[in-house]
């Protein structure tokens, strides 16, 4: 019988106040990159444990050695500089990376996290990359003369890191693309640079995308040469299972719900997260619907991380009883 | 040649000095008071303010400092409307809350005339409000409650009517319609824009101005628009750059605003080179009725970076009196 409603996480975990302190002392040049190193192990433990804890079937490692999606990888390669941060929202912000010259990776950026996490489970972990539009888009171009230029240069990065991971061993990599649906004229772009990623690679794939509007690049976006697409829907009260059910689900594509808001210090109902599986299951079959929460979770303390998944999965373990028992 | 500023602003600094986000953080963890946010929002605001009269600008907003978003100041003050889950605004990397309507909007006041009214005691240069234009919020908020658009937006433009009255006694000298909405045209009617606009613009003690902004068809607008009373339209000249030729081939009935300072990319620009392309629409335009800003709110950019684009406001314009002495002060 095939597994039903996996469960996983989208990718980021807070970080345990033990983490921030250490970040910090790194920062004021009191601690060394070791010292550093080794916290972050141990933080990335207590992610894999709760998540293992609370029965999940996919993990993430909870990138704690990142700050941000886009200028961790920013900083670590060649062809950046690191801006004063800007803000996202509310009292957010990030270090939006300058892009002053071409992109280059001197060696795997993402393989050792992986590694590391991996050998603390039996269960499958992510690879977790950012996706070469999403960099582009995220960063100031002070370098290229358009945008497509560097989305290709960038795309090929990401591939080579893909193919790193894959060679490691591991079987699902995510590359997150959250602001593909930023500018619908350019989702041909988008997804030719997710073919250049994908290329060649012997891995189940997926991409995450969130806070955008899905109106404009659906049903197009199921081109985007990934086998799983992970969507954002709790935010916006499950309406993109609306925009979702007009066309039918294609085969060989899976879907990964996210239904419990991260952006919110509230915990959802039960009821309403049962109430955006079921909807889900109306258009796609239970064997290809995977459950997790709306995006990554390192907005959240840990306890509001640890409710949210924890009502994350007693939603699903009594859907799946439903179902069962139908 | 003026030149001025649009909108939002960095709220933390580019050095050392107060900062919203180190205040909001220790206000979040009990380490400091309402008090010390209060005066720590007074403080940023007089920053930007003060860089504005160091610059020698002549026209700008607070800098926004106390907003969220754009929907900030209109959530607080009408009633029945919610600010809910985060959503992109247009193709930035930066997300607003989502208003939501859920009952009959009423006015309910206070919140922008009381910060604009505290801006306006410190500025020493002439205060703006830039608010939300209907067609943005329209296409931005969500209505589950009234389900018949007419009576909406009979009831928005009543109530962004009643924002506007609520700043005449409090200090700014023009009230800022934003409409990127209508920059990205988006099957938006040119005759019921007119339509609106002459609505909402009647009835008013303030002048009242149009930026559009960070979207390709910007000067498609400009013959559609130019019968109505606005006293400036600013037009973002990045995002469509022929705003300039249609600024260099006809004379407009208002003062108008060119967005030649890019307000979403680090890049500096070549004053002289921004000059040289200034110079068919100030000789069109005549001199005194041209204002130079950046394309939109500079909040986009890192705070160093956007203290460099103000001062590069005045180096174009500079570098104007420059490419033509004859200009020299005229409009100043």
């Amino acid at each position: 019988m095939q597994p039903v409603l996996r469960t996983t996480s989208v990718g980021s975990f807070p970080k345990p106040p033990q983490l921030l302190e250490a970040r910090g002392r790194f920062r004021r040049g009191e601690w060394s990159r070791e010292q550093l190193a080794a916290a972050e192990r141990q933080a990335t433990e207590a992610v894999i444990r709760l998540q293992e804890d609370l029965g999940l079937d996919i993990l993430v490692h909870g990138e704690m050695e990142r700050g941000d999606m886009v200028a961790y990888f920013a900083e670590n390669w060649q062809g950046f500089e690191e801006s004063l941060p800007v803000r996202s929202y509310g009292n957010r912000y990030y270090r939006k990376p300058i892009v002053v010259g071409k992109p280059g990776a001197a060696r795997s950026l993402t393989v050792d996290a992986w590694k590391a996490a991996q050998a603390l489970t039996a269960k499958p972990v992510k690879g977790m990359l950012t996706g070469p539009y999403t960099i582009c888009d995220w960063s100031f171009n002070a370098y290229y003369p358009d945008r497509r230029s560097l989305i290709r240069d960038l795309a090929a990065i990401v591939h080579e890191e893909a193919m790193a991971l894959a060679e490691a061993g591991a079987t699902y990599i995510q590359i997150d693309e959250p602001a593909i649906s930023t500018r619908p004229e350019e989702l041909d772009l988008a997804i030719e640079a997710m073919a250049v990623v994908t290329r060649g690679l012997n891995a189940h794939t997926i991409s995450h995308i969130c806070y955008g509007d899905f109106e404009t690049i659906y049903p197009a976006l199921l081109d985007l040469p990934v086998d799983q697409l992970d969507l954002e829907a709790a935010n916006q009260g499950f309406q993109l299972l609306d925009l979702i059910a007009r066309s039918p689900w294609p085969a060989g594509k899976e879907l990964a719900l996210g239904v419990v808001d991260v952006h919110s210090h509230g915990l959802e109902s039960l009821a309403s997260v049962k109430h955006g599986i079921y909807k889900a299951l109306e258009t796609v079959p239970a064997d290809r619907l995977y459950i997790d929460p709306d995006c990554g979770l390192k907005t959240r303390t840990w306890d509001e991380a640890e409710a949210k998944l924890r009502l994350m999965m007693e939603a699903v373990h009594e859907v799946r009883q439903e179902l069962a028992a139908r | 040649m003026k030149i001025a500023l649009q909108g939002s602003y960095p709220k933390i600094p580019a050095g050392p000095g107060p900062s919203v986000r180190t205040q909001i953080q220790r206000f979040d963890r009990g380490l400091s008071g309402p008090r010390d946010l209060e005066r720590t929002y007074r403080e940023v605001t007089a920053r930007v303010l003060n860089l504005a009269a160091e610059v020698g600008v002549d026209l700008t907003t607070d800098g926004q400092i106390r907003w969220n978003d754009a929907f900030d100041p209109i959530v607080r003050d009408v009633d029945n409307l919610y600010a809910e889950g985060l959503l992109r605004l247009y193709d930035n990397n930066f997300y607003f809350r989502h208003p939501v309507i859920r009952g009959r909007l009423a006015f309910q006041g206070g919140s922008l005339r009381y910060w604009t009214t505290l801006a306006a005691e410190v500025s020493r240069v002439p205060l703006k409000v830039a608010l939300p234009g209907p067609f943005t919020f329209l296409a931005l908020a969500e209505d589950q409650s009234y389900h018949h658009p007419e009576r909406l937006l009979r009831d928005l433009i009543e109530v962004l009517q009643m924002e506007r009255d609520s700043l005449t006694e409090a200090g700014v000298v023009e009230i800022q319609w934003d409409e990127p909405q209508l920059a990205q045209r988006r099957e938006v009617d040119a005759q019921s824009v007119i339509d609106v606009y002459r609505s909402l613009l009647s009835e008013a003690s303030l002048p009242q101005s149009l930026a559009l902004y960070w979207g390709p068809r910007v000067h498609s607008w400009l013959e559609p628009l130019a019968s109505l009373p606005w006293s400036a339209v600013y037009l973002d000249a990045v995002a469509d750059p022929e705003v300039y030729a249609v600024l260099a081939a006809v004379s407009m009935p208002w003062t108008v605003g060119v967005g030649a300072i890019d307000a979403r990319n680090v890049r500096l620009e070549d004053p002289e080179g921004l000059a040289r392309q200034l110079e068919p629409v100030l000789h069109r335009q005549s001199a005194e009725r041209v204002v130079v800003h950046p394309t939109s709110g500079l909040e986009l950019l890192p705070p160093d970076r956007a203290e460099a684009k103000v001062r590069q406001l005045a180096a174009v314009r500079a570098a104007v009196d420059g490419t033509n002495p004859s200009r020299q002060s005229e409009g100043r």
